[in-house]
């Protein structure tokens, strides 16, 4: 293993720093990376490149070709430029292209160069011009910094939401800030820039000029800065190859070093990792490559071609046209295990393990002195720790090996986290094949998340193996393999050059009854592309029927949208489509839809109850029905009309409508309640007291009552009050009115129908209801 | 506290926790304090899953009942409307938020519908203008509410009207749902009450059945009048009655009434008798305590004693006032002539005792009750009979009822007999509806809780169970309403073995409504030790024949 630490470099005492290969690449650049504008999205996202012809004196006539590569040099788009000059691209979060033109128009691709929207960084950026751009992340986002011609900074600092930001002026300022960068503090993006000797700090509200602490005197001039990928560190580089690193607040310094070169570099980066112990920052120039931190000496790399950084999480990718590696410190649980002569348990585990594979006894003693010092499961852990940061999978799998040998002479050591990291390394090796191209670290992986990796896989649209990783990693299908399958039928609608049946179908067989796939979303999306009858035919297969009907509205198949409510059972889906078909169609076409519908129709006829009672009469007169048409006038004479001679005349209708419905019945009580009405307002005229609206068997009590006899008797008879009730009802109200003699005369005068003698005892009063 | 509700076979009380959580999630959307505006009619249900204390936590402040104008004076950041979504509270609601607009600082409203979010209420909003005023507008699926151990209902009005409309988004959230859950249930039992009219509109007489007869249970609790209740001390002399309700919770929390809720009435007396020289006993034990672990271990036991004790005392109050409904001679009389309807009697003629109420125009809905009775139990009146009585109840109670007989009619309670065909008896005879022999005290068949008429219903899911519906088909046809059988076939895994001796579970939903009886009727069911079969019940509502009618009467003013 000797050989392992050959490209180990130390930098000062304790850190090592280490750079490999992450692919050779064979992309067929037309052009040299320095000749075009260069983007590359952090997280082994892609690259594009973009032939700058706009830099030269004379425009070239040939139109420039944005090309977009993955990490690994495959080719993912190539498409002629045909906007205006560019000044500088850029990768959003969402892996979207930003493409910062001249005039502060900003065009947004997507990874397989599909356009899909602008947006201008306004009218001031428009007439000044753009001089210089900067794409930068926060964690709302992604934001777009501009210099504009009149030396001015426009910022949004996010592009989903854009809210555009003119940063105050720097006063006295009347050239181009020799170098400047975006700082986010505090959520607040901020811009940095030097002019001359000076440095100046711009947020929303001011201006201020900034000293660097510590800063070594003679500098004229910041010729170059760069900030970390986490914002807190910044490091300038002067006119005299001094570099100043420190705190972005600008109140700490870490180191100084002085690299006596007065070439301005070509790039600037920081080299770090979440609990680095070494800051380090890389400086490129055309041939030079050097990786300066708080040491005397720094590490020098020599560079055979044009290459390009691009600053990580934990650590710089470089790549030029003939490949691509990776440079970081070394992390340190592989620095124990591999540093020459490391005691470290892990080493030991190693070594024990390699000993054991040999049949040699040495892996009992290796073994035992771990167990003494009883470092075994910090040796394990050491093991798992370090198989995550190794690049090549035959380290990956010695290390698990050993860690796997040493677990076996622990008791309870728990396995996930072995489990957890061979899963995690099979995944991270499935997406750094080049032909997938996606050369993520352990520690970057681990800070984007599986469901960011997934979308990435699915923005590649590399469907399949984004299923397999799904069921490997076994999550959850709603998460998971539904979601990537509502992706790859969201894209299979877009292939104009199948037909309907033949994606519908396709789709379906795919897709089948899997559980949290919504077919109405992907026909939502054939919908947006212009294909109705495929969304029509997708919506076929949505099982949720509420789900179908929004889409069908907005398609306009309302008459489609209103069966499909109707098989919902939802009602008040149905109520929606209904109200949306009585604004579309006119009232008779309306009319005639319902007929076919009956549950639509008694739907709408409660509707109309509460809502509408004319149109509901209308209702049940095209329906010739009769009976409710009845019904519908008995209640209108109790609603509308005070006057009785209106009563009259609604229940009159009403009578006429029951006999068109062949109740009799029904007509004869309503004739019956017209001659009624009538008599009551007589007899209040005559007799006053209230009579309007008692019952016909109250009206005779209250005659009773009130010692209208005569009239009581001939009421009865119009009426046919039949005998039995006639008697109870005199009988009660002459017991009420405690007039014995009239009752003894009335219980004299006729054979009693009811055989009240048997009830009577103490007293003639009837048993009172119960209840009452 | 709601210990009770997972008692049962399937435990119910995780049902309860999920709705709280959901409401508990809801109110921590809207940061800060609170007042919520009730829609009165949801406050019973809501008061089942969640007290006062629950909502305090989450800085509810204030509580209001929906009404028109303007809301009361609050001093709380959101303003919460808790509603049905139903047009006109929308009007009233634009009309609250309308007019808290033009005063006082800006609050922020929210608007949670029960149980479910409806786009035409949104769009009622939007035309008055104030969606855009509402930051929350979420669903709250209160669907089925559980009232107890084995019993969940839906408690939505008009319930009865809507009963096809449920069918169906019942069976398409039954099948929406994904089958990767473990199953609870063996069998779901969907029961359509226009198979089974009848049995609401018999007079219950169980315990609690006769409680909801005569008092009315809402929401599990029930208002009984004070009088008996009031504390007896001596020498008070009755001089302050206490002149509001008593209102009592009734569930099977409550030991005592766990044991007599199903009980036929008249067994009732004499468990209470028992109970109470049992507790006299226990009382008496502090005599015989020598020892101070004797005292103590009495004392111990004292508060469940007096909690048994009061427990008791309620019981023996309610069962007195009961008794002297029962006793009644008229409630002799209605009985009997219920009882003459149900086993077939004539059927066919107008009734004397019926003719006697109107006559004395007795309550409306007790009328209305006895004549759809007799009607369903002779498969219709004749056309003679059923005008005699229409005109009757025409003349007596006012000619605006004409619209209540007819949505009668339209239920199908109340009709003429077609084709001169009574399918009554045959159904009676095969389904063994009326059993002459009835047990009170010690009950052998389901009959016993309308002493004497099995209800129908539950006699169905008694026979499905066992030997199947194959062996009724005859009646299945003549019974109104299509009826199907569908098995849905559970993935290998998912099957469980069944224990020897365990009983399977059937899920039984009443579509429409379900009265006490029939409950105690299945609960007799499930305890039966050869009966194989247990039951969770679930309906749309909690009803009885009162209530029943009561929710297709019409009043035009």
């Amino acid at each position: 293993m000797d050989c392992y630490t050959a490209n180990w470099n130390p930098l000062g005492d304790s850190a090592f720093y280490r750079k490999y290969e992450l692919y050779s690449m064979d992309w067929d650049l037309k052009e040299e990376l320095r000749d075009c504008l260069v983007a590359a999205a952090p997280y082994g996202g892609p690259i594009a490149l973009l032939r700058n012809p706009w830099r030269k004196e004379k425009a070239a006539s040939v139109r420039p070709v944005l090309e977009i590569y993955s990490a690994s040099g495959m080719p993912l788009a190539s498409l002629l430029w045909k906007s205006g000059p560019v000044v500088s691209l850029g990768w959003s979060a969402e892996e979207e292209l930003l493409c910062v033109q001249e005039d502060g128009v900003v065009l947004v691709y997507g990874l397989h160069g599909d356009f899909r929207r602008h947006f201008s960084m306004g009218n001031e950026v428009l007439q000044n011009r753009v001089l210089d751009a900067r794409i930068f992340h926060t964690e709302f986002g992604s934001g777009v910094a501009i210099l504009t011609g009149a030396h001015r900074f426009t910022l949004s600092a996010n592009v989903g939401d854009l809210k555009l930001r003119r940063m105050p002026e720097v006063p006295g300022l009347q050239s181009a800030p020799s170098c400047w960068t975006t700082l986010c503090q505090d959520r607040v993006a901020h811009i940095l820039l030097a002019v001359g000797p000076d440095l100046y700090l711009l947020d929303h509200a001011a201006c201020s000029s900034v000293t660097p602490p510590g800063l070594a005197p003679g500098v004229s001039s910041f010729l170059q800065m760069a900030v970390s990928f986490t914002y807190r560190h910044l490091a300038l580089f002067t006119d005299t190859g001094y570099i100043w690193m420190g705190t972005t607040s600008l109140k700490e310094k870490l180191c100084e070093f002085n690299c006596n070169i007065r070439a301005p570099p070509k790039q600037m980066v920081w080299c770090s990792r979440p609990r680095s112990k070494e800051r380090a920052v890389v400086v490129a120039w055309e041939r030079r490559l050097m990786v300066v931190g708080d040491a005397p000496e720094s590490i020098q790399f020599v560079l055979d071609e044009d290459s390009y950084l691009v600053p990580e999480l934990d650590g710089v990718r470089i790549f030029s046209r003939s490949t691509h590696e990776f440079l970081h410190e070394v992390p340190v649980a592989s620095e124990e295990i591999f540093k020459i002569a490391s005691m470290a348990p892990g080493a030991l585990l190693l070594e024990a393990q390699k000993e054991y594979e040999k049949e040699s006894q040495k892996a009992d003693e290796y073994l035992r002195e771990i167990q003494e010092l009883g470092q075994l499961t910090q040796a394990v852990q050491q093991c798992i720790e370090a198989a995550g940061h190794e690049h090549r999978p035959d380290m990956q799998k010695s290390l698990l090996r050993a860690a796997s040998f040493g677990k076996c002479f622990l008791d309870r050591f728990p396995p996930d986290s072995f489990v957890r990291m061979c899963q995690d390394l099979r995944v991270l090796n499935a997406v750094r094949d080049y032909h997938i191209g996606i050369p993520l670290t352990y520690s970057q992986y681990k800070q984007l998340t599986i469901q960011v990796l997934l979308d990435r896989l699915v923005l590649r649209r590399l469907y399949p193996l984004a299923i397999q990783i799904c069921e490997y990693l076994r999550l959850p299908e709603v998460q998971g393999v539904s979601r990537i399958l509502a992706h790859w039928a969201c894209y299979k609608v877009q292939q104009k050059d199948v037909s309907d049946e033949d994606v519908a179908r396709a789709i379906n067989q795919k897709l089948g009854d899997t559980p949290g796939v919504s077919y109405s979303d992907i026909a939502a999306r054939a919908y947006g592309c212009g294909r109705t009858e495929l969304a029509i035919k997708l919506l076929e297969y949505e099982p949720r029927s509420g789900e179908q009907v929004p889409l069908l509205l907005k398609m306009k198949r309302s008459k489609l949208a209103l069966s499909k409510a109707i098989e919902s059972g939802d009602t008040d889906l149905v109520f929606t489509v209904l109200l949306h078909l009585k604004n579309e169609l006119n009232r008779g076409d309306f009319f005639m839809t319902l007929r076919n519908q009956p549950m639509a129709l008694s739907l709408y006829r409660q509707f109309c109850k509460y809502q509408e009672l004319e149109t509901l009469k209308d209702l049940y007169n095209q329906d010739d029905n009769h009976q409710e048409l009845g019904s519908f006038h008995i209640r209108a004479s109790y609603a509308a009309e005070e006057r009785i001679e209106g009563r009259v005349a609604a229940l009159q209708t009403a009578a006429d409508a029951f006999y068109k419905a062949k109740n009799e019945f029904a007509a004869k009580a309503t004739e019956d309640q017209m001659r009624l009405l009538r008599l009551q307002r007589r007899l209040e005229d005559e007799l006053g007291g209230r009579f309007l609206d008692l019952s016909l068997h109250d009206t005779v009590t209250t005659l009773i009552l009130g010692g209208h006899n005569k009239r009581a008797e001939q009421l009865a008879r119009d009426f046919r009050i039949p005998d039995k009730r006639l008697w109870w009802l005199k009988l009660t109200a002459l017991a009420d009115l405690e007039d014995w003699e009239e009752l003894e005369k009335f219980s004299k005068s006729k054979k009693s129908p009811i055989g009240y003698l048997v009830r009577q005892g103490p007293s003639l009063h009837p048993i009172p209801p119960s209840g009452e | 506290m709601a210990a009770h509700l997972s008692y049962g076979r399937v435990n119910l009380n995780v049902l309860r926790e999920a709705v709280r959580r959901e409401l508990r999630e809801f109110l921590d959307k809207c940061a800060g304090s609170k007042a919520i505006v009730w829609d009165e009619y949801l406050t019973g249900p809501f008061g089942l899953i969640a007290q006062y204390s629950l909502l305090k936590e989450h800085e509810v402040e204030k509580m209001f009942t929906l009404k028109g104008s303007r809301l009361p004076a609050a001093d709380v950041k959101n303003i919460i409307f808790f509603v049905r979504p139903r047009l006109e509270l929308m009007d009233i609601i634009a009309e609250n938020v309308l007019s808290e607009d033009r005063r006082g600082p800006a609050r922020d409203f929210h608007i949670l519908f029960v149980p479910r979010r409806s786009l035409l209420c949104e769009q009622r909003l939007k035309d008055l203008g104030v969606l855009g005023s509402f930051i929350h507008r979420e669903e709250y699926s209160l669907d089925l509410i559980p009232f107890d151990g084995d019993l969940l209902s839906m408690e939505s009005e008009g319930a009865f009207k809507q009963v096809a409309n449920m069918m169906i988004r019942m069976k398409r959230e039954f099948t929406g749902s994904q089958n990767s859950i473990f199953p609870v249930f063996d069998n779901l039992l969907l029961l359509d009450r226009n198979v089974d009219l009848l049995t609401p509109l018999a007079t219950q007489l169980t315990y609690e059945g006769l409680i909801d007869e005569i008092y009315g249970i809402q929401n599990s609790y029930v208002k009984l009048p004070p009088e008996k209740f009031a504390p007896k001390k001596q020498g008070d002399g009755g001089k302050d009655l206490p002149t509001e309700a008593k209102k009592l919770q009734l569930n099977s929390a409550e030991e005592l009434y766990a044991e007599i809720r199903d009980k036929n009435f008249n067994a009732v007396g004499s468990v209470l008798s028992k109970k109470a020289k049992v507790i006299s006993a226990a009382f008496e034990e502090r005599h015989n305590a020598k020892t101070v672990g004797e005292i103590k271990q009495f004392v111990s036991q004292l508060p469940h004693m007096q909690a048994a004790r009061g427990s008791l005392a309620n019981h023996t109050s309610i069962a007195e006032l009961i008794k002297d409904v029962t006793t009644s001679e008229d409630f002799f009389d209605k009985l009997t002539v219920e009882q003459e309807f149900m086993s077939g009697i004539d059927t066919d003629k107008v009734n004397s005792y019926v003719e006697e109420c109107i006559a004395q125009k007795h309550p409306l809905i007790k009328v209305l009750r006895l004549v759809c009775l007799q009607s369903v139990c002779n498969s219709g009146l004749k056309q003679k009979v059923l005008d005699y009585y229409k005109r009757e109840i025409l003349q007596t109670y006012g000619y605006e009822h004409i619209l209540t007989l007819h949505n009668l009619e339209k239920a199908g309670l109340l009709k003429p007999q077609l084709g001169g065909r009574n399918n009554y008896p045959t159904i009676r005879k095969t389904l063994r509806l009326w059993m002459d022999d009835v047990n009170e005290q010690n009950p052998t068949d389901i009959s016993y809780v309308y002493s004497g008429y099995a209800p129908l219903s539950v006699r169905l899911a008694q026979l499905l169970s066992r030997p199947g519906w194959r062996s009724i088909e005859e009646v299945l046809r003549i019974l109104p309403g299509p009826h199907f059988e569908e098995r849905q076939p559970l993935p290998t895994g998912l099957q469980k073995k069944r224990q020897p001796g365990e009983n399977r579970i059937t899920l039984i939903f009443f579509l429409g409504g379900v009265t006490f009886a029939e409950i105690a009727a299945l609960r007799f069911l499930s305890q039966l030790e050869d009966g194989g079969t247990e039951y969770v019940i679930a309906t749309t509502k909690l009803m009885n024949g009162a209530s029943w009618i009561e929710s297709l009467m019409e009043k035009p003013f």
